[in-house]
């Protein structure tokens, strides 16, 4: 009986688990009802219908067909999903509609259903309360339908609501069910008629959203204040205002198959390379999970190697970076709902440019960037060399200064390492609660974070005062790489070293740096070599590597990333007071 | 195995940190006194005609590594026990140099530290380096060189500004007259380090230009050469000659002696520091050639497979050698340039070159009078 039940009954209505004696005779009435007579009829009636009224809505599904064909390709991964509704036609009697959508959405309180006459055509207004927005609805939609309308009007009731009474930019006929709770659960107000099989759509997205704030993790100081929201909309207005190119294109596809989350690839045609926009797609076309929680997880499904500390992808909450990034050919990616966008392809010395390293004059800026990469290496190798010259190589350290280390670490129960180790621990501890306390505790936590480490383990003779100095060194240099993700992978890596220089000193670490060098040599992001253009060496790209030269020598796009077109400016532009042939024109030019 | 590629600067690049790899930790020639820069001077000069010689067989074969031209130019079976004997000799120096860093270490500095311990995880990360291939090898290569680069030029400026350069240590010039020097320059310099380029006859043929290799291999062995002279022309001027004889390693005892400011001393950790990127390029480099030549020989679809096993080996045969740092230095100096370099850098590639010359020609000519035979028979035929 139950397997009989299970063919019968479509399971997306009544799960097969939920058979049981006790709901045995309502699942009876619904079967009789939506399956046997309501739904197969309709469904029989519906197909031959349109047949029969061909005139307008031939033409305008026609007119929609190529669209309705691009969006199913987009939709393709949605087979997959076993909890989808099946593409079935929506039905002729509203009142069917609507109670399969009251059915189907679980009665969610949230779905609100309008109900209204046109002429003598009953109809409803379905949309989503909170996604959809109300007033739009109400002044575009529901105004234009009340009005008193004419005889011909209503003739052809659904041609009239279509092209004239729903005001809204972007509308859409709509034929299954599954496009339509697509359509809806984006946002969309559905409009069902009665005596059509078929729907319009209409686009009134809405409902609260965050407004666009200041950047929260990659500040500038002269750079703009705008950062990404979680809208997606949103975020591609802010890189669309940017590059007012109509090369500058945007695909779009959905991930997940149960949040179904919208992801957008952004690129400029022509600058891009081909290949890595294909890699790209195909990359992400892979991905078939049921949840995509953000751009993190996009990150780690498409990044070339796992097994790496270091990032081989870019995210960042800036449009302005976006917009340059794609400038120089490379690709954003773009998730609903989360503030950071993705760019790739990503190379290693790109983790240590900042924005305002294009803000400022030259030489400014690379100090700065030649500071923070050393920073980024003494953030490595800080609390390594300390142990490693303290328990190998004291001769290295001159002699007051080594006396004065020796001294302080008399009474120091601990070798190096292990002090090390829990001086470096302790800070762990204390910056990972301090990320995560109430920002009201925030401070209660420095405050005793100071005093233990600071004073107190000091003065109970635990650790001696060059290693507080050591770890606090450390920890200010880690924070001065301007990408979270790489400095986190050197935090990583500092426990690794330091381990090696306890057996081995610096011959330990030089053997540690140099397996380090080989494992980001052997990366490589989307098929560019992590490690370019420093190696394999470019000496075409080196204006924006270790060095940051003058602006106006950019004048070629990275080699590697977008291939083929790479002149970026035009010739000569060094700045400077105007030659005296040209001062000599102008003046003559002022006198006529 | 064909789609390895490197560049002309990544070669270059390679070719020079291997020449000054050792070359510069150990004082080659030191027996010399104040004459040891020429003997390198001629060892550069004798190296240069003999890489002429490599990279003629090389473009002869362009596509062939040493042992696989080996093979063609004697025979299959001449030709493979020589490549066979070629991959032993690779693995065999690399466990010496293997070895002359371990002892260098473990005699210095960590005292208390076994040979093993050094010498197993200097392998561990040359196999690693193999495991990756040699296009990654040649990128850290890149990055490294100018590492080296720069500090060897601040090392330099550093011995000039704590005026430890005496050039009146270098006189007089020629003392013993000619005769010692070019001795030595035959026993010694021409085969260590400049013969040693025998091993880029089994990377040439992954060179992205072939056009290039010989410009790229004789610049990259010049800039070294020149490199390594100024090295030894600095140890005999802030040594003098009584020092640089008993010193093992000259270059240490030099930039231990430097003293700035009574701040900046000590730089034996820099020292260090180089002599482990050289190591490991020397190190890495015979090794790879052993590994390729293996693949080539034994047929093997991929080197990485190999780098454990060859990695093994090497491990111990570092350790088993030689008993002691003075047999070890005994072998080196006395026994491996006569039978091992000569053989291997000298005679057997000059030997392949008379013969592939011959064959070479015949085969031309055979070539060249098929195509006039061709070209007179086919207007008859019209």
């Amino acid at each position: 009986m139950f397997l009989f039940l299970h063919f019968v009954i479509p399971h997306r209505l009544i799960p097969f688990h939920a058979l049981n004696a006790g709901n045995l005779k309502s699942i009876f009435e619904k079967l009789d009802k939506t399956n046997r007579i309501g739904y197969s009829n309709q469904y029989w009636l519906g197909v031959s219908s349109s047949k029969s009224e061909a005139g307008v809505m031939s033409f305008l599904s026609r007119m929609f067909s190529k669209q309705q064909k691009k969006r199913q390709d987009d939709n393709i991964r949605q087979d997959q999903d076993p909890g989808k509704p099946e593409d079935l036609p929506i039905l002729r009697d509203h009142k069917d509609n609507i109670n399969r959508i009251k059915e189907e959405l679980g009665n969610s309180t949230d779905v609100v259903i309008r109900e209204y006459t046109l002429g003598t055509h009953k109809g409803a207004i379905v949309y989503f309360d909170g996604l959809a927005d109300s007033k739009a609805i109400s002044d575009f939609v529901l105004e234009s339908i009340n009005e008193n309308h004419t005889e011909d009007v209503l003739n052809e009731p659904f041609k009239f609501l279509l092209e004239k009474a729903v005001a809204l930019g972007d509308i859409k006929v709509v034929r299954d069910w599954g496009k339509t709770y697509q359509l809806l659960l984006s946002g969309e107000t559905i409009i069902f008629l009665d005596g059509f099989n078929k729907a319009i759509s209409g686009s009134t997205r809405g409902g609260e959203r965050r407004a666009i704030s200041e950047p929260t993790t990659q500040l500038s100081i002269r750079g703009p204040k705008d950062a990404f929201t979680e809208s997606i909309r949103t975020n591609t207005a802010l890189i669309r205002r940017r590059i007012k190119s109509p090369n500058l294109w945007l695909e779009s596809m959905k991930i997940g198959r149960v949040t179904q989350t919208d992801i957008g690839i952004m690129y400029i045609k022509g600058i891009a390379n081909e290949k890595i926009v294909e890699e790209i797609r195909t990359r992400l076309n892979r991905i078939d999970m049921d949840a995509i929680g953000g751009s993190g997880y996009i990150e780690q499904l498409i990044e070339d190697q796992t097994w790496t500390t270091f990032p081989t992808t870019y995210h960042t909450e800036r449009p302005d970076v976006v917009a340059s990034q794609l400038v120089e050919g490379r690709i954003a990616i773009i998730v609903d709902g989360t503030p950071f966008v993705i760019t790739a392809p990503a190379l290693f010395i790109q983790f240590f440019q900042a924005p305002d390293d294009y803000y400022f004059r030259f030489d400014i800026s690379t100090g700065i960037r030649l500071l923070r990469i050393l920073s980024f290496f003494l953030a490595l190798i800080g609390p390594a060399t300390y142990v490693a010259a303290t328990t190998f190589h004291q001769e290295m350290i001159p002699t007051t200064m080594a006396i004065a280390i020796a001294a302080q670490r008399e009474n120091v129960p601990f070798p190096a390492f292990v002090e090390a180790l829990i001086m470096e621990v302790v800070f762990e501890i204390l910056r990972e609660a301090g990320l995560r306390l109430p920002r009201a505790v925030g401070q209660a936590v420095s405050i005793v974070g100071a005093l233990v480490i600071g004073q107190a383990a000091v003065q109970a003779g635990f650790v001696s005062p060059v290693m507080v100095i050591v770890v606090s060194m450390t920890a200010i240099a880690n924070f001065s790489t301007p990408s979270f993700a790489m400095a986190i992978s050197a935090r990583l890596l500092r426990f690794v070293l330091m381990g090696i220089a306890t057996f081995l000193g610096f011959y330990g670490i030089s053997l540690g740096l140099i397996f380090m060098f080989l494992h980001l040599c052997s990366l490589r992001s989307f098929g560019i070599p992590y490690m370019s253009p420093l190696a394999p060496f470019n000496i075409h790209n080196q204006q924006d590597a270790l060095i940051r030269f003058p602006i106006f020598t950019f004048t070629e796009r990275p080699h590697l990333i977008s291939k083929g077109n790479i002149v970026r400016t035009g010739t000569n532009q060094k700045p400077g007071p105007p030659k005296k042939s040209e001062n000599d024109s102008a003046k003559k030019g002022d006198q006529e | 195995m064909d789609t390895i590629k490197i560049s002309s600067f990544q070669l270059f690049v390679l070719v020079f940190l291997f020449e000054m790899g050792s070359a510069i930790v150990v004082g080659i020639a030191s027996g010399l006194k104040q004459d040891a820069w020429i003997a390198v001077l001629l060892g550069m000069a004798g190296g240069l005609l003999l890489f002429l010689v490599y990279h003629r067989l090389f473009s002869y074969y362009p596509d062939l590594p040493l042992t696989g031209y080996v093979q063609k130019i004697t025979g299959k079976f001449i030709g493979s026990i020589l490549g066979f004997l070629y991959i032993v000799y690779f693995i065999y120096c690399a466990s010496r140099v293997t070895r002359d860093i371990g002892e260098l270490l473990t005699t210095t500095i960590y005292t208390n530290t076994p040979l093993f311990i050094i010498n197993t995880l200097m392998i561990l990360t040359v196999i690693y380096a193999i495991h990756k291939g040699l296009e990654v090898l040649a990128r850290v290569g890149e990055l490294l060189f100018m590492m080296v680069y720069l500090m060897a030029f601040t090392g330099f400026l550093l011995v000039v500004f704590s005026g430890l350069i005496h050039l009146e240590n270098l006189k007089p010039i020629l003392e013993n007259g000619i005769m010692p020097v070019i001795k030595k320059t035959m026993g010694e310099t021409i085969t260590f380090p400049f013969g040693e380029m025998i091993i880029f006859t089994m990377i040439l043929p992954h060179l992205n230009e072939p056009k290039k290799a010989k410009f790229v291999c004789l610049s990259g062995m010049i800039l070294s050469g020149i490199n390594i002279i100024i090295t030894t022309i600095i140890n005999i001027a802030s040594l003098g000659t009584d020092l640089i004889i008993r010193s093992p390693f000259p270059l240490l005892s030099t930039i231990s002696k430097i003293e700035l400011m009574n701040f900046i001393e000590r730089l034996d950790v820099f020292f260090m520091l180089y002599l482990v990127i050289g190591g490991f390029f020397k190190i890495t480099l015979y090794f790879y050639a052993a590994v390729l030549g293996a693949t080539e020989l034994f047929k093997f679809k991929n080197p990485g497979k190999l780098s454990f096993p060859v990695g093994f080996i090497v491990l111990f045969a570092s350790l088993t050698i030689a008993s002691n740092y003075a047999e070890h230095i005994k072998e080196g100096l006395k026994i491996v340039p006569i039978y091992l370099h000569w053989p291997f850098q000298i005679i057997i590639p000059m030997m392949l070159l008379v013969i592939a010359f011959f064959r070479n020609r015949k085969k031309k000519q055979k070539t060249n009078s098929d195509q006039t035979s061709k070209s007179e028979m086919s207007p008859a035929n019209q």
